[in-house]
């Protein structure tokens, strides 16, 4: 018989039993190999669905408005942040025009959907999508989403050409840099074992 | 001398208790069990022939970066005039013109992470096959930030994609992808999966030094 609280660690297989109540904003920490197994909240569902839904309208934003103008001797030109991807498209890199576009947009929406769905459908009864499907997919996807690296990328572009030409950085943009910081934050409070723990209580 | 144990296992591990450990959902299994009862993931108590498949990818990486350094990554076409950039040579012009700072971060972000990253994952692949005690801890914490700093080398990529949307002003000024970025996406992504596949628990079931 395996106890419900009995835990292995992911990195070193430590055998662990699970605190009953993990205190808000203490984690639950390996004692062998210091893997941080779990975060403590004491309102994570509210807080993260909260903050998905957030992050999902400033990225909204952020698909539908201008992301940046340039402008250089009479000539302009504005992009939105979907053209970041199409443009290589249309140059015929389609493998990185993929990634790009999978990386900053499709993953992390994907994510933010998949974690909302999740606890919607702990309160809700929701039957679209197999919820456990969704927490495999949250796994194999996590590894994957760059909205925090796409940022720095943005401002280091932005450094390069901003002696070039004029710049104007227009609302998407703005809606972005927003989001990638609260997109890590989510990640950060819905660990594995919270997040399984919904799934447990949704099914 | 390492401790002789029964079990290839050391003592306090699940496996050594006879249990597995899902490596999606992290829900315990009576060792014997296939697949996992919450989410149905193949379960074993080890991933299979981890440093194998790690190691293969590193190689795999370590080719294609030559590739992504030798062709250019981006071509700069002003007023007709082809300028052919590879990673180096940006960083090279960013020193040239005195903007330090964003010459560390790409020299960071796209040199030394990605080959301090594959010596790491090699070292790490090494300290899990040899039969002699390892720092167990230290070694870990290399995989973590391995781990961590995987995706950031994807900055220069990025950076790319944004000047080829944003800079395409016809005849006056435009800016062209460069086979070099393929080969470099590549790079990253591989490692990132290289890192993955690698299995910190093989550090544990060691003995310490």
């Amino acid at each position: 018989m395996i106890d419900e609280h009995q835990h292995a660690c992911l990195e070193c297989d430590l055998l662990i039993t699970m605190p009953e109540q993990i205190s808000h904003r203490s984690n639950v920490v390996c004692p062998r190999c210091h893997h941080v197994i779990a975060v403590g909240h004491n309102n994570a569902r509210h807080y993260v669905l909260a903050l998905c839904i957030t992050a999902l309208i400033l990225m909204l934003i952020a698909c539908s408005f201008a992301f940046i103008s340039f402008a250089t001797s009479g000539q302009q030109r504005t992009i939105g942040l979907l053209q970041t991807s199409t443009e290589l498209y249309s140059q015929g890199y389609w493998l990185i025009s993929v990634l790009v576009f999978v990386f900053i947009l499709l993953l992390p929406i994907l994510y933010l959907l998949s974690v909302s769905y999740i606890i919607l459908s702990s309160r809700f009864a929701l039957r679209l999508v197999p919820i456990v499907w969704l927490g495999k997919v949250i796994a194999y996807i996590l590894p994957w989403s760059m909205a925090e690296v796409f940022l720095i990328g943005v401002l280091v572009a932005l450094i390069k050409v901003i002696s070039m030409a004029d710049i104007t950085l227009e609302a998407a943009f703005w809606a972005y840099v927003l989001f990638a910081p609260l997109f890590t934050h989510i990640v950060f409070i819905v660990d594995n074992h919270r997040l399984w723990r919904w799934i447990e209580d949704a099914k | 001398m390492p401790s002789s144990h029964s079990s290839p296992y050391q003592k306090d591990s699940a496996a050594a208790q006879g249990l597995l450990n899902c490596l999606v959902c992290q829900q315990l299994a009576p060792i014997g069990t296939q697949h996992c009862k919450r989410c149905g993931t193949f379960l074993s108590p080890r991933v299979k022939n981890s440093v194998q498949i790690s190691l293969s990818l590193l190689i795999t990486a370590a080719i294609l970066y030559i590739p992504a350094n030798m062709y250019p990554i981006m071509v700069t076409d002003l007023l007709g005039d082809e300028t052919k950039s590879t990673i180096i040579g940006g960083i090279i012009l960013f020193l040239e013109s005195e903007s330090y700072f964003i010459a560390a971060v790409i020299f960071i972000a796209s040199v030394i992470v990605p080959i301090g990253k594959m010596a790491a994952i090699a070292w790490l692949c090494f300290s899990a096959m040899r039969n002699k005690p390892i720092q167990q801890l230290e070694l870990t914490k290399m995989y973590r930030v391995t781990e961590f700093i995987g995706k950031w080398s994807m900055v220069d990529v990025f950076v790319v994609a944004i000047l080829v949307a944003l800079i395409q002003l016809g005849g006056l000024m435009s800016i062209h992808v460069g086979a070099a970025a393929t080969s470099f996406a590549s790079v990253v992504i591989l490692t990132m999966i290289s890192a993955h596949q690698f299995d910190t628990r093989l550090l544990w079931d060691k003995t310490e030094e």
